[in-house]
């Protein structure tokens, strides 16, 4: 019964690190969105944690570039397991707008592995609230195959 | 000891977290009802707890596991000292113990804000640690005697009216111990603000789970004493200890973080001159 508390709860409460890696802003904006009345992803159980090592889903926006790249993999090895990796708007996903960027890598997948890709330019709340249940329902799935 | 003493005894180590938690379960639905959220279920501190169980992350320094373990004991033990009607002083004591050894704690890892933090949780035990202490003095010279069960049977007439000034003391201490605006200055009661979780930003997994545990313990010990002003049965004490939460929350949502310094130079003596007044006034009567 403990066990399966335990697994219920990994579902349950999952907590956001938000990491704008190279975003326009414009992504940041509609991730940050979700957390007022509007949307109120907290009635999910989520939280907003400024700290890797409190974060259960790292929520990147934003395409990965030559300098943050260390620090994207560094936020992703911080973060105790299991964990969730979801690449936010078109950046995020391929590089975007700003693919062909000589600084730039592409998305973020080319420095961590990402579970959850959202579209969009800039991705809507809705989208991002999706993305956040569907890496859970992964999870779910990932424990049960683990019993 | 006898064996009744003994069952209140478990009674509290059990009972006692359980309601801390849904204290806290039920001040984030307030919360996010005060915010017109729809907010998270009743029992979401509890998946917290558990999710963090589950984690799986080296601690940020091996003394830190200790530092928990023994912190999680001091806490719980003032529960179990509170609830067999032990000294409700010494529950006190106690209890800054377990507040220290989670500053300790903080000190043994890296990050610059959990030593902040640190600091910080320790000027909040020199500012309200006075003041509560003066108001359990108040109690106990009001009521007759120093523990919890003397206090409790003082039937009659409730202690609150022998004992209005210390109201905002114990309202003060109960801000602290709560992590609440304007007092959550050692560990920011939302984590994603300048301190990041302030003394509690190292501690992670397993770790963050059992300090979340000795943290609901803390919150049950303080509600408790504050319940002591109308003891005049378990319900009227469950209502004062829910008319001292609900106020508690309400300032939460209407007010911003104040600094450390207003805290120790302001907020505490006011609150220590008024709690001191009622002492030297219980004495004179
Ligand atoms: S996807 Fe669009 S809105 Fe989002 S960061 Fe890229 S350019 Fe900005």
């Amino acid at each position: 019964m403990f066990g399966s508390f335990l697994k219920t709860s990994q579902v349950k409460s999952p907590w956001l690190l938000h990491f704008d890696c190279g975003s326009c802003n414009g992504c940041d904006i509609e991730t940050l969105a979700c957390l007022t009345p509007v949307y109120d992803v907290e009635r999910f159980g989520i939280i907003n944690v400024g700290n890797p090592r409190h974060a259960d889903v790292l929520v990147v926006t934003g395409t990965v570039n030559q300098r943050n790249a260390v620090i994207l993999k560094n936020l992703y090895d911080q973060m105790p397991s299991p964990k969730l990796v979801i690449a936010v708007g078109a950046c995020g996903c391929s590089g975007g707008v700003f693919r062909e960027a000589p600084n730039v890598l592409g998305g973020i997948d080319k420095v961590i592995p990402v579970d959850v890709y959202v579209p969009g330019c800039p991705a809507k709340p809705e989208a991002i609230m999706d993305a956040v249940v569907t890496g859970l329902a992964k999870l779910k799935g990932i424990l049960e195959a683990s019993k | 000891m006898n064996l009744n003493t003994l069952y209140l005894a478990v009674a509290g180590l059990v009972l006692a977290p359980l309601l801390g938690g849904l204290v806290a379960g039920v001040d984030r639905v307030v919360t996010a009802k005060l915010q017109s959220r729809m907010g998270p279920p009743l029992f979401q501190p509890f998946y917290d707890v558990g999710k963090l169980w589950s984690k799986v992350i080296a601690p940020a320094s091996h003394w830190q596991g200790l530092f928990v373990r023994w912190a999680l004991v001091a806490s719980l033990a003032s529960d179990v000292v509170l609830a067999a009607g032990g000294d409700v002083l010494m529950c006190f004591f106690v209890q800054a113990a377990s507040a220290s050894f989670v500053a300790l704690g903080a000190f043994c890892g890296n990050s610059p804000y959990g030593k902040l933090g640190a600091q910080r949780e320790l000027f909040q035990l020199l500012a309200y640690e006075p003041v509560f202490m003066v108001g359990i003095l108040c109690m106990a010279k009001a009521a007759g005697g120093f523990d919890a069960f003397s206090i409790m049977a003082a039937q009659g007439q409730p202690l609150l009216f022998k004992l209005p000034l210390i109201v905002p003391g114990l309202l003060f201490a109960v801000l602290v111990k709560l992590r609440k605006s304007p007092f959550d200055i050692a560990a920011s009661h939302h984590m994603h603000q300048e301190v990041v979780r302030g003394v509690y930003t190292d501690y992670a997994g397993r770790d963050f789970a059992l300090l979340e545990i000795a943290h609901w313990a803390d919150v049950t010990v303080v509600l408790w004493i504050c319940s002591f002003l109308w003891a005049t049965g378990p319900l009227q004490m469950l209502a004062t200890g829910l008319v001292f939460l609900f106020a508690a929350l309400i300032i939460d949502n209407i007010s911003a973080r104040l600094t450390w310094r207003t805290m120790l130079k302001t907020v505490a003596p006011l609150t220590l001159i008024l709690a001191t007044a009622n002492l030297v006034w219980l004495y004179l009567e």
